[in-house]
Order: structure tokens, then sequence, then C-alpha cells
């Protein structure tokens, strides 16, 4: 097990570099991608059973020397705020595989390689303990998301796929700067865990926080820096909209815990009402935009923004509800908002619509579809019993702690996102059947079920059983938060007199 | 914790929901009918105590709390599961339909055995959300929307009970579901979920909007459990809460005057549970031992009747396939069985003595007299008259006998008849021997109903409303001739009253039953429309504008690069020169 993050990592990679060299019929690459993404999988799941959930430390640490001139090293490391977002990345990678099955047609090799290597970065960013290796898994993320946008994509691909790949990377940039900021403050070190705990000038606090704040606000998204997400999930393959809802929003969330506040806990605690505001915003307004939705995933990709403001609020209320909330509301989204993406691309599947008002009547024609549906749509609103409630439970508990007002705010945003949900729900269930559908709609098949099934089982394993998932990120939450909880807050004086 | 084992009624209907599907044919019916009576048995083997403590994000949820209140409604909604079940048995293959009542069931007793609020929200979503498809499942456009506004008022209820619950968590640490103060933000919420449940006015629009769009068997199943599960936890939780008085006898009147202004059979019982349901919310807030035992009871058999009454209309609709007073009429020739039994249910709901409403509605008439409430008990007596007015003359005038519209039908199917049978048992049984239900109420009884004083006085209201009715039937009439005559006075007057209710009363209720609309989902839909604009214009407007603009400088500066030495030579020359003038200048 010593090295298994290293191995986590470099499985698929090296998986991808030999899909590409090798040549073989497309059902040969579609199930090696598939084994590959399993074997990676149940790798995550042996580090959760070795993860010693006692401490806050990091576990199963590697460090290289990559860079001595500049202190830059190889370092990967897990604790309890990254450890779920690894093995939730390594269940939707199989899930995107299987969901592309039938559905990408064209250089099946090159996609499945897309998606590996995506795999092998986005899991580099979860674990990575050293500032420019975050950084290089970072960026290395947009490029084959950007394929899979621009080549497998819908009829608008390349100005979605630009500009899903612009904006992103102009929070990058910022990030850059705070990183390179960091490092000439901090002792010259890129050492993730050096460059917390140590007292910047208040200068530097707030002009980091806020290069800090812009990139992981994009990539979240939050309000008003949210509009590239709608657009790119509109164009994307399913493949490409689990991972994206799934995955590459909760890097946002991920950047403001691991490195937002511990490393600038005085601007945070400064500018946390600031922040707080804007997540009840985005609540509300990703759930009235949702409404006026005609396109499912347009849809989904709203109430995203609305479902993740739940975790800027639930991080930035600053208590251990409102964090731990918040890291299982991430946890809970990805697995309920990868599986409605699914769900749209196999309705697309069948009947190459995405139409809220073609998607009605489908009950009678397929039940089990309609079943789990109707599953998700409920975890999606956090019906109690589901995985969204504990999340969004917590994160209120934590908000009213806070702050009264916006916590009421918030609550209003569950009557919203069960009002969306609903419509849909009941017109699926109770509507006509469309009658310009020329072929009969079939049922799930064993393949699209294979996939489904987890994230069935792990909406109620949450929903039933919130404590062992919750005590895995205790000890790592409560040392997160008296990092913070020693800071006092910036003075405005401070900030204003610059160096 | 209690130790000793005890089955929890609700997990029995939730396995049996989950069952069902797998149950085919005959059997089915069977499995239906079993499911009530395991519960029942788990019920009555339990012994009280607090079972199935859990720990849930550090608080404890407790979901099997039994003691006597809440045994006595376990009682009766299992009983009412079981008579609803049976009313159902004629419809085939309905297996949606089925499992949504067993959960709706299910959840109801879930939140009567719980003892905490956070159990208590998470059975009322429960129920919330399997009762809508009791409503959706009759799938005509009427009830789809109506299902949708049930569920969305019912989801602002269930919100303000959750923000009471973690406001009330957060400020007290405690969550137990026990008598609370409202001295606060929290508590306030929590009474304001119970109250959108119990339908208060100007809360109530939904019921009487929803529970006439229902399925036949639907309607019945609803008129049960949700409102009668808020009464539970109005008892539970604020106990002699004064507010609540006024604002029982305030929707006893309530009930009553909308329910003149109804041609729709299901529509008019189901103002009257607006109605009777403010009977128990009085008795809550009256909160002595007199008044909660009789705000108890009154739920205990105004379930039965209400049951009955909705099973009647609902054997009429299923018959006649009509649902208008005005469509219907002469039916006692065809359903003399389903007449008989209809009226057993009118004479319940009116309190006759040997019924039992009279065993139940006087004692919480008795406390109102001992917690000196004259203003009260008038206007709890106003609504008794008011009930049997509607729901014992008119609507069965209207329906069975009044002008003939020429429907022949037969009986219901028989299991109907045994279901309306067997709650009418019932509701003569308690009535003739209230001992039974006094000996399951909460507290101690030292109360008689059948005093002469009691009976002579009720029977004196009925009689009296009665009278009046015959005399108004006249008037009453959809045709009246027109005659001048010397009763021209006191038949303009009557229609004046009548002109009353028919205009100013009913724009006033269809204000109020569009409140939502013009309040809430109408802007909702207006804001949408303009958030939308600016999202496309204004957030999104920005970022593709700045895309655009430099899209166009780009293409614009490309020209600079023509390719030819000397542009670049001069471009230099210039460039340098500025710099060097700046230099000099600044």
């Amino acid at each position: 097990m010593k090295y298994a993050l290293s191995i986590l990592i470099f499985l698929p990679l090296a998986g991808a570099v030999i899909l590409g060299f090798i040549r073989g019929n497309d059902r040969w690459v579609r199930w090696s991608a598939l084994g590959l993404s399993v074997a990676n999988f149940l790798l995550s799941v042996a580090v959760l059973f070795a993860f010693n959930t006692a401490t806050h430390e990091m576990q199963f640490v590697e460090r290289y020397p990559w860079a001595p001139s500049f202190n830059i090293e190889f370092a990967v490391g897990v604790d309890g705020i990254s450890i779920l977002l690894v093995l939730l990345t390594t269940l939707l990678c199989p899930i995107c595989v299987l969901a592309s099955w039938t559905a990408i047609t064209s250089r099946v090799k090159e996609f499945m390689i897309a998606i590996l290597v995506m795999e092998a970065a986005m899991i580099g960013t979860f674990v990575a303990l050293d500032f420019i290796l975050f950084f290089v898994f970072w960026e290395a993320m947009l490029i084959p998301m950007y394929l899979i946008i621009g080549v497998w994509g819908g009829p608008n691909r390349i100005y979605s796929a630009i500009k899903f790949f612009l904006y992103t990377l102009a929070g990058s940039l910022l990030l850059l700067v705070a990183i390179i900021v960091l490092y000439f403050a901090g002792g010259h070190t890129f050492n993730i865990q050096s460059l917390m705990g140590q007292s910047y000038s208040a200068t530097v606090q707030f002009w980091v926080f806020w290069a800090f704040f812009i990139a992981f606000a994009i990539k979240i998204p939050m309000f008003p820096l949210h509009t590239w997400l709608p657009d790119a999930h509109v164009e994307a393959p399913a493949a490409g909209s689990i991972i994206l809802a799934g995955i590459l929003l909760k890097m946002g969330g991920y950047g403001f815990l691991r490195f937002c506040l511990p490393m600038v806990p005085q601007a945070s605690l400064t500018f946390s009402p600031i922040i707080m505001t804007l997540s009840v915003v985005a609540i509300l307004y990703g759930a009235y935009m949702a409404l006026a939705q005609t396109d499912l995933k347009k849809l989904i990709a709203y109430s995203s923004v609305s479902h993740m403001g739940f975790v800027t609020l639930g991080i930035f209320v600053l208590n251990s509800r409102g964090v731990e909330g918040a890291i299982l509301q991430m946890v809970n989204h990805g697995i309920v908002t990868g599986a409605l993406f699914l769900a749209i691309g196999q309705f697309y599947d069948r009947t190459h619509s995405r139409l809220v008002e073609d998607f009605v009547g489908i009950a009678k024609p397929m039940p089990i579809y309609a079943t789990l549906w109707v599953t998700f749509s409920f975890a999606s609103f956090g019906f109690p019993g589901t995985n969204s409630f504990i999340g969004e439970f917590l994160v209120l508990v934590g908000a009213f702690e806070r702050h009264l007002l916006l916590a009421a705010a918030a609550t209003l945003g569950l009557i919203l996102s069960a009002f969306y949900m609903l419509r849909i729900v009941r017109q699926a269930l109770f509507g006509p059947v469309v009658k310009s559908l020329s072929t009969p709609l079939a049922d799930l098949n064993i393949r699209e079920l294979v996939a489904v099934i987890p994230l069935v089982a792990l909406v109620f394993a949450i929903g039933l059983y919130p404590g062992p998932w919750l005590s895995v990120m205790h000890a790592s939450v409560n040392h997160l938060l008296a990092q913070v909880g020693a800071a006092a807050p910036l003075q405005i004086t401070d900030v204003l007199t610059l160096p | 914790m209690t130790e000793g084992f005890f089955l929890h009624p609700a997990a029995v209907f939730f396995l049996g929901a989950a069952l069902l599907p797998w149950v085919r044919g005959r059997l089915r019916g069977v499995t239906l009918l079993l499911i009530p009576v395991l519960a029942g048995l788990a019920l009555l083997a339990a012994s009280p105590g607090v079972y199935g403590v859990y720990a849930f994000l550090g608080q404890e949820l407790i979901l099997g709390r039994v003691d006597a209140l809440s045994r006595l409604f376990g009682v009766i909604f299992i009983l009412m599961a079981f008579i609803g079940f049976v009313y159902g048995l004629h419809e085939k293959g309905k297996t949606g339909h089925c499992a949504a009542a067993l959960i709706y069931v299910g959840g109801a007793l879930g939140v009567v055995f719980s003892g905490d609020y956070i159990s208590v929200f998470i059975f009322s979503e429960v129920m919330l959300f399997s009762s809508v498809f009791l409503i959706w499942l009759q799938r005509d456009a009427a009830s789809l929307a109506a299902g949708f506004r049930y569920i969305l008022m019912h989801l602002f209820g269930g919100v303000c009970l959750l923000g009471g619950v973690v406001i009330q968590l957060v400020e007290t640490g405690s969550t137990a579901f026990e008598p609370t103060a409202v001295n606060g933000i929290g508590p306030i919420l929590i009474l304001i979920g119970f109250l959108v449940n119990a339908a208060v006015p100007p809360l109530s629009a939904w019921l009487s909007d929803a529970y006439p769009e229902a399925t036949v068997t639907g309607a019945v199943f609803l008129s049960a459990f949700t409102t009668k599960t808020a009464v539970y936890c109005l008892i539970r939780g604020f106990p002699g809460t004064e507010e609540l008085v006024w604002l029982g006898a305030v929707m006893a009147i309530y009930g009553v005057v909308y329910a003149v202004l109804e041609n729709d059979i299901r529509r008019l019982l189901a103002y009257h549970i607006i109605s009777q349901v403010g009977f128990m919310v009085a008795a809550v807030g009256m909160g002595t031992e007199l008044a909660l035992n009789g705000a108890s009871a009154h739920a205990f058999a105004h379930i039965l009747y209400k049951g009955l009454l909705f099973m009647g209309a609902g054997a009429v609709i299923h018959m006649t396939g009509k649902r208008k007073l005005t469509e219907l009429g002469g039916l006692y020739r065809s359903m003399p069985i389903t007449l008989t039994l209809y009226m057993i249910g009118g004479f319940s709901i009116s309190a006759f003595p040997l019924f039992s409403g009279f065993v139940s509605k006087s004692m919480v008439l008795a406390a109102a007299q001992e917690s000196h409430l004259t203003t009260i008990w008038l206007m709890l007596m106003l609504a008794s008259a008011g009930t049997f007015l509607h729901t014992g003359l008119k609507l069965p005038y209207y329906v069975f006998f009044g002008k003939d519209s020429g429907i022949r039908v037969s009986e219901p199917p028989a299991n109907m008849l045994w279901a309306m049978g067997l709650a009418a048992l019932l509701c003569v049984g308690i009535g003739v021997a209230p001992q039974t239900l006094y000996a399951l109420l909460p507290y101690a009884v030292d109360y008689a109903p059948y005093t002469t004083h009691k009976v002579v006085g009720t029977l004196q209201i009925l009689l009296f409303t009665a009278l009046g009715f015959m005399l108004l039937l006249k008037q009453l009439d959809p045709e009246p001739k027109i005659s001048l005559d010397t009763d021209w006075f006191y038949r303009k007057g009557a229609r004046g009253l009548l002109w009353l209710a028919a205009h100013p009363i009913a724009r006033a209720d269809a204000l109020l039953g569009e409140a939502y609309l013009t309040l809430i989902l109408n802007p909702t839909e207006r804001l949408v429309q303009w958030l939308w604009v600016f999202e496309r214009r204004v957030i999104d407007g920005a970022v593709n504008g700045a895309a655009s603009v430099t899209h166009a400088y780009a293409f614009r500066m490309r020209r600079i690069q023509s390719g030819q030495l000397q542009h670049y030579a001069l471009a230099m020359v210039v460039g340098v020169s500025v710099f060097l003038v700046s230099l000099i200048l600044f």
C-alpha cells in the first residue's frame, strides 16, 4: 500500500499510453478502458479501508525530489478531506466508460485515452502535496476535457469548448500568481503543508485570498462566474457531463478547503460573509434559472450551481457541521448529478432529444428507468433517507449557527429545487406518451443498469448510514477548523497599506 | 430506551409496500388486508415505553415512543387503513396506488410514534410525497395541477418545520418532541409547519383544492391521515397554546361557511374536514386534560365518520361518474344501502346522540365551558349547526332525494359496502358505548356524555336546524318561481343572504384559494423569465462580449503584421521616439 497513490495516478496514465500504441478494435479498447478504471476503483477502495480515521495527518505519503533547485517535489498524500473525493473520481470513471459504450462511435480509442488521462489528472489534483504538482495536474485536466467537449460534443461544441477552456484558464492564471506570491512570502517552498499556518502579512492574505477565490469560484462555479457550465454541459457527451458535474466542480470546493482556509485563514474569516452571501445568491439564482430551462442538461447544470451554493455556504460558515456537510454534499452531488446526467444520456441515446417537453410519459415503456429517475430526483432535492438530505441538513445546521437570515434564504432553495425536479417527475410519470417518437422506448439493458446501480446503492448507503462517512473526515475537519479558528479577522487598514 | 421487542407498525406498512409489486392476483387483496392486521397485532403487543433509539448526526432519533396518546392514534390509523383497503379491494392491478397508500399510512404511523422532531420531519416528508400520488393517479389535468399545488404548499410547511427544528437544535441543543413553549423563531416555525398540515386558514387552500381531485379511494385515505397527524403533533407539541383556541374556532366556522357554496360533493366534505379539525385545534389550545382528551377522541371519531362520508360520496361518484350536486338527485331508489350508511356518517358528524360525534364533540364543548370560553363555545355550536345543515341534510337531500336526475345505477361493489358498514358499525358502537373509546384516551376520563341537559340541548339545536332547512328548502331550489307575495321581504332576505354568500364570500374564497397563484406562482414565473433575460444579456453577455471584443480587435491588429520590412522599421522608429520624448518630458 506504500505506493498506492502513485499507482492510482499512473495506472490510468500508463493504460492510456499503451492504448495509444496498440491497434485493436473498438470493443477491445472499451473493455480494456473499463478494466483499468475498475482496477483503479478497487485499489482506491483498498486505500479507504487502510485509511486511519483517527488522525488528521496526511497518509500514504510519498515524496520524491522533482526540481530541487526550486524545492519542487513529487509529493502526494490523502487526508479526510480528499479521500472521499478520490473515491468519487475512481467510481465515476468506470461509469463514464460504460456511459460511452454505445454513445461514442467515432475515435473510440482516442476518447478512452482522454478519459483515462482525465482520471489520472483528477486523482493527482486531489492528492498533490506540492503546489506546483497540484497546478500541473489542475491544468492538465483542461486538455482532455477540452477535447472531450470539442471533438465528441454536440453541434455547438467549439464555442462551448473554447469558452470552458478560456474561462477556467483565466482562473488558473490567478491561481499561479497566488502560488508564486506564497512561494516568496512563505520561505521559498511549494510544500503545501509548510505553506499552511504561516502568518502572512495582511496585504499578502488579501490578494492571495481573492486570487484563490476567483480561481476556485470559476471552477465550482459560483454566481456570477458560472455561465461556462451550462454551455459546456449542453455540448458535452454524457461521459463529459458526468466528469464535469461529478468531479471537476468539486475541485473548486476542494481548493477552498485545502488552500484558501488553512493558508490565508484571516482573510477567509474576514471575507466569509461575502462568500456566504454569494453562496445563497447562487442557491436561489441557480434554482430560478433551472426553472427557466427547456433542455434537461441545462436544467441539471443550473441546479448544480444551486447545489454547489450549499457547498460553498457550508465551507464558509466555518464550523464543523457546515464543513462536514459541505464535503459530504460534494460527494452527494457527484453521485446524484452524475446519475442524472447518465440518465439523460440514456434517454438521449434512445430519442435523440434532451428537451424537457419530450421527457413525458416514460414510466409506461421504461418502468425501471422511471423508478431510477424518480429516486435520483428525490435524492437531488434532499428527500429524507437519501444522501443529499444529510449533506444539506448539516450545512443548514451550520448555517443557522452562523447567520439566521442567510440560512433561512438558503432553506427556501430547498422548495425551489423540489419544484423544478418534481415538474419533470410529474410529466415523466403521468404525462401522455409522446407520439412523435417513432421507435418504442426500450428499458435499461444490463450494461446501463450496472452503470447506475452503484450510484443508487450509495444514495441510500450515505442517506441511511451517514455516520461512517462523516467519521472519515472528522479528524481532518477539526484540525482544519482549529487552524482557521486561531485566526483574528483582518483589519481593513492593514490591507490598504501596500508594501 | 425500554428493553423488549417492538415491531414498529410503520415498518409493517413499508415492508408491505415493498412486497406488493411481487404479489399477484387474489393474493394481493389478502396481503393488503393482512398488513393492517399485522400492524395492529404488533401495536397491541407493544407495552408502553421508548423503543428504537438511533444516533443520527449527533442527535437521537426516537422511532418508537409508545404511550397512551400515540397508541390511540396508532389504533385509529391502522383501523382506518384496514377499512380503506377493504373499500379499494375492487380495484384490480393498481399496484402504484396501493403502494402509495401503504407508504402514506406508514408515514403517518411513523410520525405518531416519533419521539423527536427530526423523525417527525422525515416521516412527514414520506407522507407528503406518497400522498401526492393518491391525487396524481387520478390522471387528469385537474388532478395533476391540484397535486402540484398540494405539494408546493406542503413543501412550504415542510421547510418551515425543518427550519424550525434546526433553529431549535442550534439554540437548545435538543430536538425532543415534547410540549414546546412558543417563545422564539424556532418553535414558531415548527408550529407553522404543523398548522399547514392541519389546514388552518389561510394555509388551508390545499385541502379543499386537492382532495376532490384525488382518486375515489385516495380521497378516503387523504381525509383520514394528513390533518389528523397534524392534530396529533399539536397535541404532543403545543398543548395549551392560547392562539390555537381562536384559530380553531375560526376554522370551525370557516369550513362551514365555505361549504355553503359548494356544488362538488367531495369538496363540500373537504370543507367540513377543515371545520371539524377546527374543533380539535381549539381543544388543543385550551390545553386542559378534558380538552386534550376531547381533541384526541374527536380525532378518533372524526376519522371514522369522515372516512364513511368520503366512502359514501366516492361510491356515488364511482357508480354515476358525476360529482356535482346539481347533476345528482333521486338516488335513494337505486342506492338505499349507500344512503343508509352515508346517513350514519351524517348523523355522526352532526353529533346526534348515540352516534360517535356526540360523545367526542361534546367533550370539546364541555372543555370550552369549563374554561369559561363562552364566545368560543358559541362559535363551535354555530359550526355544529352548520355541519348538520350541509353534511346531514343538504348533501343527502340533493344526492339521494330532491329533483330526480333520472340516473339509475346499482349499489356499489360489495367490498365498498362492507367497508362502509364496518365504519358505520364503529360510529354507532362508539356512540352507544363511549367508554370503549374513553378507555383509550391519554388522560383518565371523568366525563359522562349522556346527561339530560346535554342530550336535550343538542337535540334542540339539531332539530331547529332541520326545521330551518325545510323552510329554506324552497329558496335553495334551483328554479324558484317568482311570485309577489307577502313573503317577498322574507324571500328577498334569504336571497340577499345567498347573494352575499355567492358573491363577496365566494370572491374572498377564490382570492384565498388562488393566493398561491397570484402571490407565489405567477411572480415566481415572472421573476424566472426576467432573471433568464438577465442571465443571457448581462452575466453571460459580459463574458461573450469580452470575447467578441477581443476577437474583433485581434482581427484588426492582425493587419499591422503586413509582412513589409519598411512598416516594421517605421513602427520601431516611432516607438523609440515616443519613448524618448516621454522620458525627457516626464
